[in-house]
This record gives C-alpha cells, sequence and structure tokens, in this order.
C-alpha cells in the first residue's frame, strides 16, 4: 500500500480530556504529543471538553490559521459527537467528512484501569485515525424526500389519539385496525381510575371524531401484511377481511340485525368477552365506530366452511331493502398504501388465566376474569350492569380479587403489568358500589404511584374494602367440613402475611386481576417491520429514557401497550409520537449518511452472491446490465456485501479499501 | 402475666447466615423472595407451624438462625414441593428447608423430644449399621427419646401388627456389612452427609461471627 505522499494533507488532531472521564485513565498530553511526531500532523492538541463551544471554535479557527485538511478528534463515542464535530469541521470550511473520530473514552478509559496501558492503547488507536483520514475522500449527504401521509397501525386508545393528532396537524392518516371497530380495550371498561370518568363518555366522542375527520382513512376490519421501503417511502399492503357488507351503503340502522333467521341471538359475543349473546350478523358494540354491521362467516346459515351455501333465505337482505349493502360474494381484497412514517400501536392481549389452574378460571364457574367483570358492571353490558354470578341471576355478597395473576411470575410472566392494582382498585370499588359486597383484595405489593393514585387507595380503604397482603395459593370449591361457613363457596386459601397467619376465606365470587401480555402476533409485527422486541416479546423502543417512541427502524415510531404495559394517561401520553412523526413529515427530507456501498459496473460480474446477503433488501438485479444494483435509501452501510463480493467489485464510501488497510497499518505502527 | 421483650438486637443475628445457605447448590434464588407468601398459602401444613415457610424465607434472609434452626417448621415439612412449584420467583424452597434440617441436626439446636429430627436422626443411624431399617425398632426407639407413655398407648395396634406378622422381632439387616462399612467410611472422610454426630466440622457461621 503506498504511503500517503500528498504535501496538501495537513492533520489537525485533538485529544478530548471529557473532564476526568478520559484524563483520569488516559495521559491527554502524551498523546497529544505523540500523534505530534506522525505524517502529515501539522498541529496535535489536548483540550478539556471538545465538545464544548470553545472546542469546537478552537477547530474552526484551528482549519482557517493552520491551513488544516483533514481533523481528528480523539474523545467519547461517535454516537454521541461525531455530528457535532462533522458540524464543527463543516463550519470551518471543510468537507465534513474530512474528520475522523477515535473512540478513547467507552474503548479505553472507561474499560481500563492501567493508566501507562490505556495511554498506549489511544496512541495507537489515534495512529490509526491519522493514516485513515489521510485517504478519506469528500463525500456528500444526500436528501430523501419524506411521503407526507402516515400509517397508524391499531385503533385502540393510542391509535386513535396518534391519528387524531396527525390529521389535526392537516397531514393524511391511514388508520388500520383489525376488528370491525376501532376503540380497543378501553372501549370495553366501564369507568376509568382513578377519576372514575366513564371509559365510554370519553372515549366514543374521539372514536366518532377519528371516523368521521376529512383526514383519517379508516381502515376497520383490515391488517398490515407487508411493509417495503425505507424511512419517507414505505408501501404498505393491506389486507381488507370481508365482512359482506359494503361499508359506504351501510347506514348503521341495524334492520338486518333485527331480521336475521335467527330470532335470538345466540352466539358468544367477543366485544363482552362471551357472556353476553350475538347474532351471526351484529354491530359490536352500540357506539362502534364505524357504525357497520359485519357478518361472521362462521355462523352465518349462508356459509358453511368459509364457502358461500346460498342455503338462508337471506331475510337481512330483503331487510337491507334498497340500500343493497350486503354482498355475500365480498371476498378478500389488498391495498396498497404509500406512506411516509407509520406509528405501530397494536396493543396488548391479555393474561389467559387458564394457564393458572390454581385459580381454578374455566373449572369454577364463578372465578371471572377483569375484563368480563369490566363488562358486567358496565351499564351497557351483557347484563346491563347488573352484578350477577355466571348462573344470570344470584348477586355475589363476597367478592375477592386476586392481584398478580400471570404478572411478576417467573413461570408466566416475570414483568408487573402495572395497572392491575389501579384496575383492581377500581373494580373493588364498583363492585361494591353495586352489589354492596365483601370485597377483599389480595396482592403481593400495592403499586400506586401516579396522580392521584394513591389517594383513590385511601379512598377504597375508607369505603372499608379489606386488602389482605398475601399471593393467593389456590381458589377451591372444597368446603372443610367444620366449616358450615364454606358450603357452596369458593375458598381461597392464603398467608395473611401481616397479620401472620394461613387463612381460608369463603367467597361467592372470586376476579383475576390478569396481567398484560404481548400480541400474540407480535412476532410477525416485528418482522414485518423490521423492529426489535425485549425477551418479554414488547417492542423495544430505540432507547428506555431517552428515545422511548422510536424503534430502531427510523420513521417507524411506537406508542401505548404494544411497546409495554401502561394505563390510559401514560398510552395518550405517548401517542404524542405523532409529533415525532411530525417532525419528519414537515421537514419533509431525510439526509442520508453517506457511508452506503456502490457498485463498481466495470468489474461486477453479475453473479448475484451480494443479493441474498442485503439485510435491507437494498439491492436488485439490473437484467439488461446484467449488474447488480444498490438502492442508496436502503443500504444502511453495514458492510456485508462488501465483505461478499467475489470479485471485490462493491465498495463503501468511508470503508474503502485504503482507508481500512491504512487504519490497520495505524494500529499496528506503534510497538 | 409475664411480658418479655421481643426486640432482636444486631447480638441476636449470626451474620453470615443467610449468605451461607445461600451458597449451598439450589439454595441461591433465596435471594429473590418477595414475601408473597404464595409458599404458606399453598403449603397443607403451613397450618400447623409456628413460622410460615414464608416467615422462615424471611428470618435466614436476615440471620436470624438460632430462630430458624429450632423451629418447627423445618421439621413439618413434608417435602410435597408443592411450594417449590408454585414459588413465582422459582426458590427452592423445599430443598432450604432441607438444608436449615442438616444444619439444626449438625448442631444439635433442633427442637428436643420432637418426633421428627429424632425420628430422622435415628432412620439414619440405622440404615449407617444395618443398611435396612426395622420400623417397629425404629418406632420404638423414636418414642423412648420423645414420649414413652405415647408408645404404650398404642399396644393395640402394636399387637394387631404381630399377629398379621408385620411386627419383626429381629433386626433386619443386609449381607455383606463390611462392604457397607468401607463405603460409609468414604462417606465419613468426604463430609458428603452432615447428618452423623461424629462428624461435627466447625464450618458454620456461629454466634459472633464466622468460625
Amino acid at each position: 500500500m503506498d504511503k500517503p505522499t500528498n504535501q496538501n494533507i495537513r492533520i489537525g488532531f485533538y485529544v478530548c480530556h471529557c473532564g476526568s472521564n478520559i484524563a483520569a485513565m488516559v495521559d491527554c498530553p502524551a498523546v497529544a504529543k505523540y500523534v505530534e511526531t506522525l505524517p502529515h500532523v501539522v498541529l496535535s492538541r489536548d483540550y478539556k471538553y471538545m465538545c464544548s463551544d470553545p472546542g469546537q471554535e478552537l477547530i474552526q479557527k484551528d482549519i482557517a490559521e493552520h491551513k488544516l485538511t483533514r481533523v481528528v478528534v480523539a474523545s467519547c463515542s461517535p454516537l454521541l459527537h461525531e455530528h457535532t464535530f462533522r458540524g464543527a469541521v463543516e463550519a470551518g470550511g471543510l468537507n465534513p467528512f474530512f474528520f475522523h473520530m477515535v473512540n478513547i473514552r467507552e474503548h479505553d478509559s472507561w474499560v481500563h484501569t492501567d493508566k501507562a496501558e490505556a495511554t498506549t492503547k489511544a496512541k495507537e488507536l489515534a495512529h490509526a485515525a491519522i493514516m485513515r483520514v489521510a485517504m478519506h475522500k469528500a463525500l456528500e449527504v444526500k436528501r430523501v424526500p419524506v411521503h407526507p401521509d402516515a400509517l397508524v397501525i391499531g385503533g385502540g386508545i393510542a391509535g386513535i389519539h396518534a391519528a387524531m393528532t396527525l390529521a389535526n396537524a392537516g397531514k393524511k392518516v391511514f388508520l388500520v385496525e383489525r376488528e370491525p371497530s376501532i376503540g380497543g380495550h378501553m372501549a370495553k371498561f366501564d369507568k376509568t381510575f382513578p377519576t372514575l370518568d366513564c371509559a365510554a363518555c370519553i372515549l366514543t366522542p374521539k372514536m366518532s371524531e377519528a371516523g368521521s375527520h376529512p383526514n383519517i382513512t379508516l381502515l376497520s376490519y383490515s391488517e398490515v401484511t407487508k411493509l417495503d421501503g425505507y424511512v419517507g417511502n414505505y408501501t404498505v399492503t393491506v389486507k381488507r377481511k370481508p365482512r359482506y357488507i359494503i361499508e359506504d351503503k351501510c347506514t348503521g340502522c341495524q334492520e338486518c340485525v333485527a331480521n336475521c333467521v335467527y330470532k335470538e341471538a345466540k352466539f358468544p359475543d367477543e366485544f363482552n368477552e362471551g357472556l353476553g349473546k350475538r347474532k351471526p350478523v351484529y354491530i359490536p358494540f352500540p357506539q362502534a365506530t364505524p357504525q357497520v354491521v359485519v357478518i361472521d362467516p362462521k355462523t352465518c346459515l349462508n356459509f358453511r366452511n368459509g364457502e358461500l351455501t346460498g342455503k338462508c333465505k337471506k331475510s337481512c337482505v330483503t331487510a337491507c331493502g334498497e340500500k343493497q349493502a350486503i354482498d355475500f360474494n365480498q371476498k378478500e381484497t389488498f391495498l396498497e398504501l404509500k406512506v411516509g412514517t407509520v406509528i405501530v400501536t397494536t396493543g396488548f392481549k391479555a393474561f389467559d388465566a387458564k394457564r393458572m389452574p390454581q385459580y381454578g378460571y374455566g373449572k369454577f364457574p364463578n372465578v371471572f376474569t377483569a375484563l368480563e367483570i369490566e363488562r358486567l358492571v358496565n351499564s351497557s353490558g351483557p347484563t346491563g350492569g347488573h352484578v350477577v354470578l355466571r348462573d344470570g341471576k344470584t348477586e355475589p355478597k363476597s367478592i375477592g380479587i386476586i392481584h398478580c395473576v400471570g404478572s411478576r411470575d417467573k413461570k408466566t410472566n416475570r414483568w408487573c403489568s402495572r395497572v392491575c392494582c389501579m384496575y383492581s382498585l377500581k373494580l373493588a370499588h364498583l363492585l361494591k358500589e353495586h352489589t354492596g359486597a365483601e370485597i377483599y383484595n389480595f396482592y403481593i405489593d400495592m403499586r400506586t404511584p401516579g396522580k392521584g393514585y394513591e389517594e383513590f387507595y385511601d379512598k377504597l380503604l375508607e369505603e372499608g374494602v379489606h386488602f389482605i397482603r398475601g399471593r393467593v395459593g389456590e381458589v377451591t370449591d372444597w368446603a372443610m367440613s367444620k366449616e358450615e361457613m364454606e358450603k357452596g363457596k369458593l375458598v381461597i386459601r392464603v398467608e395473611d402475611t401481616l397479620a401472620g397467619y394461613v387463612r381460608r376465606i369463603p367467597f361467592d365470587m372470586v376476579v383475576l386481576a390478569t396481567g398484560l401480555e404481548p400480541q400474540e402476533d407480535a412476532q410477525s409485527i416485528r418482522r414485518m417491520l423490521n423492529m426489535s422486541c425485549g425477551t418479554e416479546g414488547f417492542f423495544l423502543e430505540r432507547h428506555p429514557k431517552l428515545a422511548p417512541v422510536s424503534t430502531f427502524t427510523e420513521g417507524i415510531f411506537l406508542a401505548g401497550c404494544c411497546q409495554g404495559p401502561r394505563d390510559i394517561p401514560d398510552s395518550v401520553a405517548q401517542a404524542g409520537a405523532a409529533a415525532e412523526a411530525l417532525v419528519l413529515i414537515d421537514k419533509g427530507y431525510i439526509e442520508q449518511e453517506p457511508n452506503t456501498a456502490y457498485i463498481l459496473d466495470d468489474e461486477c460480474c453479475g453473479c448475484k452472491s451480494c443479493i441474498p446477503l442485503c439485510p435491507y433488501t437494498a439491492i436488485t438485479f439490473d437484467a439488461a446490465k446484467k449488474k447488480a444494483v444498490i438502492n442508496e435509501a436502503l443500504c444502511k452501510g453495514c458492510g456485508t456485501c462488501v465483505a461478499g463480493c467475489p470479485s471485490g467489485s462493491i465498495v463503501q464510501n468511508l470503508f474503502d479499501d485504503e482507508e481500512i488497510f491504512s487504519e490497520i497499518e495505524g494500529v499496528l505502527a506503534h510497538e | 402475666m409475664k411480658l418479655t421483650r421481643t426486640i432482636k438486637y444486631e447480638a441476636d443475628r449470626v451474620k453470615g447466615f443467610g449468605d451461607e445457605v445461600r451458597s449451598v447448590p439450589g439454595c441461591e434464588q433465596l435471594q429473590s423472595c418477595i414475601q408473597c407468601g404464595t409458599c404458606s398459602g399453598v403449603c397443607p401444613l403451613s397450618i400447623y407451624m409456628d413460622y410460615s415457610p414464608r416467615h422462615v424465607m424471611a428470618l435466614v434472609r436476615s440471620d436470624f438462625k438460632n430462630e430458624v434452626l429450632k423451629s418447627h417448621t423445618i421439621w413439618l415439612c413434608a417435602s410435597c414441593y408443592h411450594c417449590t412449584v408454585e414459588c413465582p420467583r422459582q426458590i427452592r424452597i423445599t430443598d432450604i428447608m432441607y438444608e436449615l434440617k442438616q444444619r439444626a441436626i449438625q448442631e444439635g439446636i433442633y427442637p428436643r423430644h420432637f418426633t421428627i429430627p429424632v425420628l430422622a436422626k435415628e432412620f439414619y443411624k440405622m440404615v449407617y449399621r444395618y443398611g435396612r431399617v426395622t420400623e417397629n425398632v425404629l418406632a420404638a426407639t423414636m418414642f423412648l427419646k420423645t414420649n414413652p407413655m405415647e408408645a404404650v398407648k398404642m399396644w393395640r395396634l402394636g399387637l394387631g401388627l404381630l399377629l398379621r406378622g408385620r411386627f419383626p422381632l429381629v433386626l433386619e439387616k443386609i449381607k455383606r456389612r463390611d462392604e457397607l462399612d468401607r463405603m460409609m467410611k468414604v462417606v465419613d472422610k468426604m463430609h458428603i452427609d452432615q447428618l452423623h454426630d461424629d462428624q461435627k466440622k466447625p464450618r458454620h457461621a456461629v454466634a459472633g461471627g464466622h468460625a
């Protein structure tokens, strides 16, 4: 490899103390002194804080005074300040890519304990950078336009709020919801803690507003099946499931429901957690948005195994009359959308209480899940707000609420689901209000952090709700013979850890406060959107504190429970992810790092071996020229294709052969 | 009525005891106990215990060695493993109980005249010597060392067993006991078992710090 001989290369080197972060372990003046002796270096300084304004001004001044053509800064991680220094170099009048950064903090001072050795390592790394920077070429940052439309996946409260925010800012939004109506879990709730606001009263106006907003295209009963492209230019494929109703023609009059051949509703109603019944043609709940019915082919007489039989006399079609909104021939259709940004608000799944057989859900009829109770206490629920046992008539006189079902348990879900303590308190209050029953809460720890939450707990204590600190061992219907009080009841066996006794307490009704889990298909969504997941399966944010709604994929944002369990206020606050999307949309373009790979056309033999290697599907094959082509906008600069190309005909900016070999030579030069 | 002080001072703790138990393979998870009480809630015998299993975990963690080793709880544990199965932190509570039982016997501070530790020890001694257990002799020894009157009360059961040939009058022994002896000598040498009295070793924390 030729040594750089160009006399025009004048390198300025700066080593940063980073307060004592670096200086305590690396002898910075010694590093500066060593670098001064290297070829092409015209000045070498050490400085307390290079990232400070005076530090940056120092670089700019030196570029002018000493006619520097290259700059190297040895300091922290490029993730932190490469951008800062490139800016300073550019302000000094140089191409920003004539700069190189050496990480002597995370890679050196923070991880070593021997000052002499750490100093040597800093010298070696600096030497490598000096050698490589001489080879740097001027590069240009490219701008890619951002499509102004946005996609929101999931129509729960987080999705609705995010879509409304964007729509109110004048952006076109596609809101995709897989159920027949938007509203998500919140639509099922009766009241919300701690203010006891009626959930429907605050949610349904937002739902209908979203449904009729001129800037929102609501795609209910639809699923996103494919996402191609890159930040600012995504192509989304949406599957529209057949609801056998033409949405534009249906007015929501529900004449079809009234005239269905099934006179009585006899199928378990999903919205009411199976506590109520519906017909094959139904509207999930009165305030459903859109106000369009749906036909369930699994139960409709006109279908068998998904095939049209035509055996029903179709009284619904007659009832619909001139509107002609019913179309039994509807098929699955696919819609292609162009969007610039995506907000993922796919929510959570409630823990399946059957996974903890010791609590008897599914075995004892009077063991309920919290979501079932939400429907029971709801005045528009299956019992009209009348809390009764599974027999449909008996009012419970004693109710036990078991916390942490499927939370804080290594055998099911390790995490705390965050909302169960509070919703258990809320249900305890509502159940007491509806039935006047004796209510017991069985908890491990009460977790009520939040505005007004502790006060709500206080209120419940004053209302005379019992709190027993102990995780329930089992729920049984086996009464101990001596205890008349246990006959025909559900008995909870628990250690009252504060009183210091193991107790058996009989109840009429047991409520399981089930935890929150990732959606069942979270993994396939994750793969489709090229996101990451934490070990528990919730989508991973870019930074838990400073980038909680961004993902590792540019232009894709998160909000709500798909990122982790959270309550309504937090979900809505997080739906401000929309603001992050707005930043992108309003800026109108994104800047692309020029560290992309490109094909040397003359040398590419068209073997196609690079194409399957690219993790970003950025490489295509130009059949006419018989050459590979790299889409710069998709290339993330990982270098896989560069290493994989058998003929060496792929080159990556900032990582070409001479740059890398010089760097290696530099790092080995110091003895 | 006489009032006694229940306050515990630092001197009442045997510092390092909790760490020591935790260092035994199988007992490491003790650290992550959240004191939820599931173990006590599912334990079929917790209704007879002086300290609940949850309470024992807390006492061990806080180095209250004497209180734990003197308690009935560890001897009432019937090794059904229900607590271990249900523990949300996957603490092997039954194994910790075993560890505590072994220590209690070795240090000789189990509750006096309580049948279960005596039975455990006599059982061990008998197997050590004869390679086999003769149940009626074992039961008789247990009663003699704890509550002889109780044995007298059970004469009817004894008679019934005798009549049906379930009450052997000779000690059961295995053949080639010299080989068993040789095996047990190796065991003794390696300090594998901690129940044998002759093997008392000062490897446990005692009051006043590490020995």
